[in-house]
């Protein structure tokens, strides 16, 4: 093999920068996220501010309001006579406030949208803001408190969302990490993604093995077996459970009727309806889809082995049990292992089969961790807690792929 | 011996007959359904295995009212551009893993594997992020992002090929006064085109089948895929049963014709895709 020179080096860029744009940049934004109380759905929050910023737009737009309000009020007058309700004295009072307001609202540009706090800034407008509060309170609450005055609801809330324009830092280091420690429905989806992922995978396995020994064998109508399989691995996951769920129905579907007919599940209801049962179901759809596939990932390993061995153990008078056990299982060692790490680490991330079959129920009975975190990210507009739990997901991935590479030695890059 | 020999065969019918059986009965059940008038599904013809009033309204609804063609031709538009791409990305990468050696190597090969291995989920917020602020949700720009899925078993399988063209041809190119680039798309591709193929089937099944992705990204529905459709097929308090399962029939059709046709490149690719000899 030869050395690479800057020109073939070259060849590399493309996949590179795939795996940088939507790989690395990702899983550091991820990361990123979940140090945020970051979410989409709130004005103060769905940004990243490490510190206090103050939000220009929604500051001028809030003085505008009050400016408007107080305009408003100061012209009412009472009923019949005409004469206005406010005095003079008060008038001109609150006339001098709305000057300020408005002289305020000169000094910054609406186009601003949220920035950085300019030095001083901050307690200049928090003087402010409780200048025009006490004010206003005075006005309405102590020299008025009878009047009819419009906007004396109005006020008050105006306050409050103008004090919503110094947005407080959403930084909040590693708390989003001890909420997760704490979270039950976290451990409650890592538990049901791992009972998830062993039993499918050990199922698959045990059942892909028979399967690919099958097929292993020249045999008339292997092939037929082989086609037959490809179907369910070959047609979305997303259809699959679809299917699924409509024969798992307690009332109309087929498959429940038949467990329940023949006494396996006491009511029809069962499959979906409890967890167990629907636990259960997820895994029944996930073998049924994915045993071939596993087959034939063990085939190719099958099919590498040496005929010779056989017939020697042949001569020596061994049976199929011994051969399996003595020949088969050690020399297919390497691509069992690859064929369980890949299938571990695929069925621990599933998302479509429970999130079209299930949806995580009944009562997040069968919600995993992608189904939690998808639904925290999606659902609740929580990025910051659900790139958390994305996170938590990331380390056991690592952990599983560790403990396969170490611990069982699957030997994954071959490097020759 | 004998006997137990016998023994085994029986035991291994029975379990051919029952994969097979247990394989191909959903499939059969949808069929059956899919000609079902809503009504009979949740009566007492439920379990019948023949609609009393047969019908192919049910298709006619989804392909006519709920558009599950669009989706088709969305979800063929964004499989063939992913397939397209990712062939020759993956082609340039495996030539030179499978042909030169540098610094870096296994550490590069190492990150290809692990972008197969992590969950798809810690990219799926920021990538969704990075749409919204390019504005290019609900487009076929969606390809680019199964990149993740597709391009490091495309790059694998297309390494253990490119191993398997003999280098003496590769060499007599290069005394002709070949360059890498002509080699890789000259004699390399051509030679694997085996592989290739399989690469490419595969790729595209992935990007077929691909829900996560999808259904965050390409909502609207004009733009969603075939398997983001049929799954908002089912409402949220009202689920027709009869035109979700005509709706998967029409969508089962393209995977069948390709499992048919393809077979022999599917099963290479999968093998071929975990396989390190």
């Amino acid at each position: 093999m030869k050395r690479i020179s800057l020109k073939q080096f070259v060849f590399l860029i493309p996949l590179l920068l795939f795996i940088a744009v939507f790989s690395v940049y990702p899983i550091v934004t991820s990361c990123l996220y979940s140090f945020f109380d970051y979410r989409t759905n709130d004005q103060q929050k769905n940004k990243f501010y490490t510190n206090e910023q103050l939000n220009v737009s929604l500051l001028v737009e809030d003085l505008q309001y009050i400016n408007y309000y107080l305009n408003t009020d100061l012209a009412l007058t009472q009923g019949m006579t005409g004469k206005p309700v406010v005095s003079d004295e008060d008038k001109a009072e609150m006339t001098e406030l709305m000057n300020t307001v408005s002289a305020t609202m000169e000094k910054y540009d609406a186009n601003d949208g949220v920035r950085a706090f300019k030095s001083g800034e901050k307690d200049e407008l928090e003087a402010l803001f409780d200048d025009i509060e006490s004010k206003l309170n005075a006005f309405y609450n102590e020299k008025y408190p009878d009047a009819e005055f419009f906007n004396r609801e109005n006020t008050p809330i105006i306050m409050e969302n103008l004090r919503t324009a110094v947005v407080e830092s959403n930084y909040i280091g590693g708390s989003n990490y001890s909420t997760l420690i704490k979270d039950t429905r976290f451990w409650k989806a890592l538990a049901h993604t791992l009972i998830f992922m062993f039993c499918s995978v050990e199922l698959e396995f045990c059942l892909g093995m028979c399967l690919a020994l099958i097929m292993n064998k020249a045999m008339k109508g292997i092939g037929l077996v082989r086609t037959i399989g490809l179907i369910p691995w070959a047609i979305p996951t997303a259809v699959s459970a679809l299917m699924w769920s409509y024969m798992y129905d307690g009332s109309f579907g087929i498959i429940s009727k038949i467990l329940s007919d023949i006494g396996l599940i006491g009511k029809s209801t069962d499959m979906l309806l409890t967890s167990t049962g629907a636990m259960a179901s997820a895994i029944f759809a996930d073998v049924w889809k994915t045993t071939p596939y596993m087959a034939l990932l063990l085939l190719a390993g099958l099919q590498n082995i040496d005929r010779g061995l056989y017939e020697a153990s042949a001569i020596d008078g061994c049976g199929p049990v011994k051969n399996f056990f003595q020949i088969t299982l050690p020399l297919m060692k390497s691509s069992i292992m690859v064929a369980l790490l890949f299938r571990t680490l695929d069925s621990f991330r599933v998302y479509d089969l429970i999130a079209i079959l299930t949806n995580g129920g009944p009562g997040n009975g069968t919600e995993t961790l992608s189904v939690y975190a998808y639904k925290l990210m999606f659902g609740q507009s929580n990025y910051g807690y659900g790139s958390t739990v994305v996170i938590g997901m990331f380390v056991c991935v690592a952990i599983i792929a560790i403990f396969y590479v170490k611990v069982l030695g699957a030997e994954v890059i071959s490097n020759d | 011996m004998k006997n137990s020999s016998k023994g085994f065969k029986i035991l291994m019918w029975v379990f051919i007959i029952a994969f097979l059986l247990i394989s191909v009965f959903p499939f059969v059940w949808i069929l059956i359904t899919s000609f079902k008038p809503e009504a009979e599904i949740h009566g007492s013809g439920a379990f019948s295995i023949i609609a009393h009033n047969p019908t192919i309204q049910n298709y006619i609804t989804v392909i006519v009212d709920k558009h599950i063609l669009r989706s088709v031709k969305n979800s063929f538009i964004t499989a063939g551009i992913t397939t397209l791409y990712v062939v020759v990305v993956a082609s340039m990468t495996a030539y030179v893993i499978a042909r030169f050696k540098f610094k870096g190597k296994s550490i590069l090969m190492g990150i290809i594997l692990a972008v197969s291995m992590f969950p798809q989920m810690i990219l799926i917020g920021p990538i969704f992020n990075m749409f919204y602020k390019f504005n290019i949700l609900n487009t076929y720009f969606i390809s680019l992002a199964y990149c993740t899925i597709t391009l490091p078993s495309a790059t694998w399988i297309m390494v253990t090929h490119f191993k398997q063209v003999p280098l003496a041809l590769e060499e007599a190119a290069k005394i002709d006064g070949c360059s890498s680039w002509a080699i890789l798309w000259k004699i390399i591709f051509p030679i694997a085109a085996p592989g290739v193929f399989a690469t490419a089937i595969i790729s595209f099944i992935a990007a077929w089948n691909e829900y996560l992705l999808s259904c965050t990204l390409n909502q609207q529905e004009s733009m969603q895929s075939v398997p983001v459709r049929i799954s908002y097929l089912r409402g949220e308090y009202t689920i027709f049963w009869s035109e979700i399962t005509a709706a998967a029939i029409v969508v089962i059709i393209p995977t069948l014709l390709m499992v048919l046709l393809f077979q022999k490149q599917i099963v290479a690719g999968i093998a071929n895709g975990a396989v390190k000899e």
